[in-house]
């Protein structure tokens, strides 16, 4: 799709056009899944994310501004339903156990060492489990500072936070995550 | 030698800080902050991008399968109730009947007093048929930004409801605080809107930010726990939660509403 056809389609899909919606989704679900998943943690999350986005950003479209980039609307949405989410599940006191953490897999390399592979796996358990002792503003505000390398101005207008409260949530969230992983510090 | 602190090193970290070249400079030159920044490093480098599950192409087709059947009606900005076919019509002769009230108007002034005032009369009951076209889209406005401002208000008081004691809550008051000064004007146009339950809950809701926002920022168990028993007592969460789905929901049956009305007066 390229950028006339993108134009037409969100206008399309801003006047109701279902089927123009439809592409919108198809080209971007993968890239909304992938920052679910990073913020989320969990596969089955990321999943529920993606859906509830494009529900929302279906019934918000008439506030997306044309001059804006859709991708990047979205990735604002996502990011919030994203939060809202993690928030829901913890005001459930349904916090996620170490094995509702999926451990991320990572490539592996052409002669897998078992050893490294299970110091590898150790660090990803332990970084998914001071991930998790997050609140969901701060996991969300490093999540996408560190993984998404997004900057501060951009977590803030994403958030809905001033500049000042974004940087104390990454602030906190890489204090909290630097005492979680102490004992793995000098192994590294 | 000033040091940096660890704000400034995570910063840094992230190419945050500005002046990179003057901080590396001091890097190479003190020890203390040089080691500072490698224990930071060390540690963020630990914590890999984690890479998503694969998903395939049929991906997007998918999650369209998914949530087609639950599509919401799509919202309709507030501006476009002007362009509607018969709201135009209903400007379109509510223009006319302005220039013929006017024409008429300047036309009897040469006549008697009396006579002027009857042709006044029907300028401004024109002008009154207007009234609810205008209201219309104040109103659905007023919904809409008072739903979004429950959305936030939301957010800062379950962060306080889970925040343990003795942590620095500055964030979370400075949001509060900005959200106090627009939480009294939405109270007050709900008021004049005649939203008295919605004025009630803004009213409710400016208290226990304020309430955040005169705390120390590092609260206690005990400030935290009178805050929490402020926000239960009124039940606030729910009620902010509550009103705010149904202000959006509203939102969308309150139009048809309206147009029958504005029809009716027009």
């Amino acid at each position: 799709m390229d950028a006339t056809d993108a134009t037409g389609v969100l206008a399309k899909a801003r006047q109701g056009d279902s089927e123009a919606f439809r592409l919108l989704v198809e080209q971007h679900s993968r890239r909304a899944f992938q920052l679910a998943y990073r913020m989320t943690g969990n596969q089955q999350d990321a999943e529920d994310v993606v859906q509830e986005s494009f529900i929302r950003a279906y019934r918000q479209l008439s506030r997306f501004e044309a001059r804006a980039h859709f991708a990047t609307w979205l990735h604002r949405i996502v990011a919030n339903c994203s939060v809202d989410l993690i928030r829901s599940r913890r005001s459930r006191q349904d916090h996620s156990s170490m094995d509702d953490i999926a451990p991320v897999e990572q490539p592996h390399s052409e002669s897998p060492d078992p050893e490294r592979l299970a110091e590898s796996s150790r660090i990803e358990r332990s970084v998914a489990t001071a991930m998790a002792e997050l609140t969901p503003l701060e996991r969300a505000a490093f999540t996408l500072r560190h993984y998404e390398g997004r900057s501060i101005a951009e977590i803030g207008k994403t958030l809905g936070l001033g500049t000042s409260a974004t940087k104390h949530s990454v602030f906190r969230a890489v204090r909290k995550l630097r005492t979680a992983l102490e004992p793995l510090r000098g192994e590294s | 030698m000033k040091h940096y602190t660890e704000e400034d090193l995570i910063l840094h970290f992230y190419n945050e800080l500005g002046h990179r070249k003057d901080v590396d400079v001091h890097l190479d030159q003190c020890e203390h902050c040089a080691a500072s920044y490698r224990d930071l490093a060390r540690t963020l480098r630990l914590i890999e991008t984690p890479e998503a599950p694969e998903r395939g192409d049929q991906y997007g087709l998918e999650v369209w399968q998914r949530i087609r059947h639950r599509l919401p009606e799509q919202e309709v900005p507030w501006w476009s109730v002007w362009f509607r076919a018969d709201r135009l019509a209903a400007a379109g002769a509510f223009a006319v009947l302005l220039l013929a009230a006017f024409v008429a108007g300047r036309w009897w002034s040469t006549a008697t007093e009396s006579t002027q005032t009857a042709a006044v009369t029907p300028v401004t009951s024109q002008a009154g048929a207007a009234s609810p076209i205008d209201e219309d889209a104040r109103h659905r406005i007023l919904l809409t930004s008072v739903a979004d401002h429950f959305d936030r208000s939301e957010r800062v008081l379950t962060d306080i409801m889970n925040a343990p004691a003795g942590e620095d809550i500055s964030p979370e008051q400075q949001w509060a605080e900005d959200l106090v000064v627009t939480s009294r004007l939405y109270r007050q146009d709900a008021a004049d809107a005649g939203e008295h339950s919605v004025a009630l809950v803004l009213d409710e809701l400016e208290r226990s930010l304020l309430e955040i926002v005169h705390s120390p920022s590092r609260a206690t168990a005990a400030n935290l726990e009178e805050i929490r028993r402020r926000i239960d007592a009124a039940s606030l969460l729910f009620k902010v939660r509550v009103l705010g789905d149904e202000l959006r929901q509203r939102e969308h049956l309150d139009s048809p509403r309206r147009r029958t009305l504005s029809r009716q007066t027009s």
